[in-house]
């Protein structure tokens, strides 16, 4: 019962934070210039602090370097050159998979 | 040959939420690879699969699920697994926050929906449309980014919870999180604002690596808008601002 509820309030504190801008804010044209600006850096902000805290970080401590790193290191530098999320995708889980099978 | 509306939708919307679902296609295998791992997990710690569901179609965010069922296994107080979950979410509100304007014409329907699909990688497509003059396309685009990503999500789920843990833990599925955001950022980076945004978050976010409740990447990204914005509105200023050797008279 206590699994439910925890998962049910988690829910509705997470529902409200997503509402808080699109519903609950009233006069969205009326954000100052400058919060409006930071706000645009959103995506950037948000994909590069999660993903190096995945890449680089595991329950707080540093992770080993290997397959993850190297792996991430292709990845981007395919999604440099060709500059597509499929590709960047599948090179990045081909490269993981190489380096896992061979034991890294 | 005729267009006739198919569910009552218009040809022209169903290609707009075309657009947005091929737009986050890509990631769409992540979102089903990330739902079957967080399926088993809650298998393996014996949680009641069915809550296990109810969570996934009610919380609608991988990493808070997780550390919820990570608090559960840890025997952590159920408002310590609720306030855990609250914070790693709090990013949603700057996504929520940063597509008020882009949404503010939409009807309230729409809005509550959409806000309940909201992921990371939704709101990021999304916002490459913010900008299209044409409200009603916006709405369809960010439609079929945000739903086909959910209901994968949510088959995953459902997938990992009749399965159980069948993925062998050396696979290191993890790795599909920083794949899948690496494969949202980096083909669509142009501007030195964006590696200013990037670099400060990143730095916070390794600095703060022992804070609890994962307010290091909550502070990443707000650090990280900051800066990046900062260094936007300075490059604009020199840009603007006429060279002394203009001022000199001639």
């Amino acid at each position: 019962m206590t699994v439910w509820l925890i998962f049910l309030f988690a829910a509705l504190g997470t529902y409200l934070i997503r509402i808080s801008g699109v519903v609950l804010l009233r006069d969205p044209e009326k954000i100052p210039a400058p919060i409006r600006r930071a706000l645009r850096m959103v995506g950037p902000a948000a994909m590069g602090a999660i993903i190096v805290n995945a890449l680089f970080l595991d329950h707080g401590e540093w992770r080993a370097f290997g397959a993850w790193h190297l792996a991430a290191v292709v990845a981007i530098g395919v999604a440099l050159w060709r500059r597509s999320q499929g590709w960047s995708m599948l090179a990045g889980a081909v490269a993981f998979a190489a380096l896992i099978a061979s034991g890294l | 040959m005729t267009r006739r509306p198919v569910l009552r939708i218009a040809p022209k919307q169903w290609a707009d939420a075309w657009d947005g679902l091929k737009a986050i296609s890509p990631l769409m295998v992540g979102s089903a690879i990330f739902g079957v791992a967080f399926g088993a997990l809650v298998r393996d710690v014996g949680i009641d699969p069915w809550a296990g569901f109810f969570g996934t179609a009610t919380v609608v965010a991988g990493a808070s699920q997780i550390a919820i069922v990570e608090a559960i296994r840890a025997g952590a107080p159920a408002i310590v697994a609720i306030l855990t979950a609250v914070l790693i979410n709090a990013r949603f509100a700057l996504y929520s926050a940063a597509l008020a304007p882009a949404w503010a014409g939409f009807p309230l329907r729409w809005r509550l929906a959409l806000a309940y699909l909201m992921t990371d990688q939704a709101a990021v497509v999304a916002m490459k449309e913010a900008d299209d003059p044409d409200p009603v396309r916006r709405r369809w685009f960010a439609m079929g980014a945000a739903l086909p990503f959910v209901l994968v999500w949510f088959a995953g789920t459902a997938i990992g919870l009749i399965l159980g843990p069948v993925i062998p833990d050396k696979w290191q599925v993890g790795f599909i999180v920083p794949l899948m955001f690496i494969a949202v950022l980096v083909p669509g980076l142009r501007k030195p604002a964006e590696l200013v945004t990037i670099a400060v978050a990143a730095a916070v976010v390794l600095l703060g690596r022992t804070w609890p409740f994962a307010l290091n990447v909550f502070f990443g990204i707000v650090a990280g808008m900051i800066a990046g914005a900062s260094f936007e509105a300075w490059q604009e200023q020199r840009r603007a601002a006429p060279r002394p050797e203009q001022e000199e008279p001639a």
